[in-house]
């Protein structure tokens, strides 16, 4: 393989970018999945959600206005979900946990598209955040001329800030103590006597928040258009299994795994198409449980 | 009571059922339906029946069906166009690749558990998805689809109109027979143990991992004669037959019936694509939003789908006073 020191450089900033919309979706997901136990198949929908509501007060309001208010509604959003529907599926089998979810993911997804309409919704980029950064002003190892599109850091940015807090709220508060011990054995929390339905309801409102932040920041990059959320779903799915169900950890790794991978790929078109697939498979076959999973969840 | 051979017992649902779809060509119209819709709906039988296998009898929730529908499809359209307009030796071959797929699919996602199970065979349809539209673009025709194909022969007989439906719904007859008759035998028997308690049926020193693969193998097989008469029916393949949205339909197909049951998956493929052909003019666009709300409402309320609500009315209204 032969590669310039400029082209690696694009090669990994284009794979962090990448990785950053998945980490975002799949934290979500991995988060829901291993506190509640359920796999949510809406979750691609609730980030349409977050987009289309995004776009629409970002080109009315200004985006300032749509940071303030998408991830909020997202997380009030999920809340009545885990309240109306989630809630009454924690007794019945998994699968009809999947079935709900992708019931209400394809009702999300139809609704929006009689709303908004089948085609991409430009997302103006508000004019901080347009344009491009001289790449080699910052890193001197650069040879020339090379520049990449602003935005694309700033998703960058958002997806390292929101990771770590989501990792200090886990780790560092007592609620997060809590999240985590109720990851680890919901069934003896509560014969301590912790009210666990509570935490769900707001670690599902959480995971859906967080779809919000990646909605507002991702839906100029993804497109707005509602084959999006299904689109981002079945890599970030992928994600979640390769960081092993319910890791965090392993979701972040994974997801900017995956993100080089479609990146470093990106000019073999056949291995590119099918990468991460294939990546799927071989974890698959080799550490069943994923890269940083618990041993014995979901073994 | 298997030894009792009782054959109005046991081949009642299956009568019932031919009774009913070769006489489709005489009332289907009266309701709305156009010549050839029902020729689908008795293919779209097929595949959930072998869903059904998978699905109601072991418990294990397949999103990625469609690849072998697809790949049936497609192989059996290369065949028509490139081998012979036979269409004998196509679905052959078509079925015998949908099933070798199967077996290396099945060998890598069975050994996890069911929600496991459920993102990874989405994952493998969705990568033979993305194959048909890059790398196999050659063969697919990609975007466009798959055309160009003969008109399909049974031999010296041409497959159009009429002849194509009886042929689909004979299959569908003798594959309904055969889910029966798989139903009823010792190895239905251990499927749907599977699907009781799979740990108690393991501490009994029975590989269940065999009996999960044949259930998903037979199912995938089935999933593959439906591909291969879809482009019998209308010679095109689109690579939407890959897709996800493939996948979900069946599985939307099987719950809104009754997982389990054979018959209930029937009755929500009719319904299905009754809905989405015909009552959908008066809807719009919007008929996937009402068919998802309708789902929904059925995951909810009714898990045992149209079969449960059959049986709620049936005791309602049929039961006697002492019964109570």
């Amino acid at each position: 393989m032969d590669m310039t020191l400029n082209a690696f450089t694009l090669s990994i900033l284009t794979g962090l970018q990448l990785g950053s919309i998945y980490v975002l979706i799949a934290l979500g997901l991995t988060l829901i999945f291993g506190t509640l136990g359920v796999v949510n198949f809406a979750h691609g929908a609730l980030y349409l959600i977050a987009i289309y509501l995004a776009v629409s007060i970002n080109n009315a309001l200004g985006f300032g206005l749509a940071l303030i208010i998408v991830p909020p509604v997202l997380f009030i959003i999920g809340v009545l979900l885990e309240r109306g529907l989630i809630q009454r599926f924690y007794d019945r089998p998994h699968t009809d946990q999947i079935l709900v979810t992708f019931g209400l993911a394809i009702v999300l997804q139809e609704f929006l598209k009689w709303v908004f309409g089948a085609n991409n919704i430009p997302f103006t980029i508000p004019a901080w955040g347009n344009g491009i950064i001289f790449m080699h002003e910052y890193l001197p190892f650069l040879e020339g001329f090379v520049v990449y599109p602003k935005w694309r850091m700033i998703l960058v940015v958002v997806a390292i800030v929101t990771v770590s807090a989501v990792f200090a709220l886990l780790h560092l508060t007592r609620f997060g103590l809590v999240i985590r011990a109720g990851m680890r054995d919901a069934e003896m929390l509560q014969f301590l006597g912790v009210n666990i339905n509570r935490r769900f309801m707001v670690v599902f409102g959480l995971g859906a928040m967080i779809a919000g932040i990646a909605g507002v920041f991702g839906g100029p990059v993804t497109q707005v258009s509602p084959e999006v959320g299904m689109q981002l779903l079945v890599p970030s799915f992928l994600i979640v299994v390769i960081g092993g169900m319910g890791s965090l950890g392993g979701a972040v790794l994974a997801g900017i795994l995956i993100g080089m991978a479609q990146s470093f790929t990106a000019p073999y078109i056949y291995i590119n198409t099918i990468i991460i697939y294939l990546i799927t498979v071989i974890i698959l076959l080799v550490r069943p449980r994923g890269l940083l999973g618990a041993k014995g969840v979901f073994e | 009571m298997l030894n009792q051979d009782n054959f109005w017992q046991h081949n009642k649902a299956v009568l019932l059922f031919a009774l009913v779809a070769l006489t489709m060509p005489l009332w289907f119209p009266i309701m709305g339906g156009y010549s050839g819709l029902d020729t689908k709906i008795m293919i779209f039988c097929i595949f959930v029946v072998g869903f059904d296998i998978l699905l109601g009898f072991t418990g294990y929730l397949s999103f990625g069906h469609a690849a072998f529908f697809g790949i049936s499809a497609y192989v059996t359209g290369i065949m028509l166009k490139s081998f012979s307009d036979n269409i004998i030796p196509a679905i052959l071959v078509a079925v015998l690749a949908a099933t070798v797929v199967a077996v290396i699919i099945g060998l890598l996602t069975l050994k996890r558990t069911g929600i496991y199970f459920s993102i990874l065979t989405l994952a493998f349809a969705e990568m033979f998805d993305s194959m048909a539209m890059s790398m196999l673009q050659k063969w697919t025709g990609g975007e466009n689809g798959l055309t160009g194909m003969p008109t399909p022969m049974l031999f010296n007989l041409k497959m159009q109109g009429d002849t194509v439906f009886y042929f689909v719904t004979f299959m569908a007859i003798f594959l309904f027979y055969m889910a029966k008759r798989i139903e009823r035998s010792p190895v239905g028997l251990m499927m749907k143990a599977i699907k009781c308690n799979q740990t108690r049926l393991e501490f009994t020193g029975i590989n269940a991992r065999k009996y999960k693969l044949l259930a998903f193998v037979i199912s995938a097989v089935y999933a593959a004669i439906a591909g291969a008469l879809m482009v019998v029916y209308e010679p095109f393949v689109g690579h939407e037959f890959l897709g996800w949205h493939q996948s979900g339909e069946v599985v939307i197909m099987s719950v809104i019936g009754g997982v389990g049951t054979l018959v209930g998956p029937m009755l929500g493929a009719g319904f299905m694509l009754y809905f989405e052909n015909v009552l959908s003019v008066d809807l719009g666009e919007q008929w996937l939003l009402v068919l998802g709300a309708i789902f929904m409402a059925v995951v909810v309320f009714m898990p045992g789908g149209f079969m449960e609500g059959i049986a709620r009315l049936k005791k309602r209204y049929f039961t006697t006073v002492d019964g109570e």
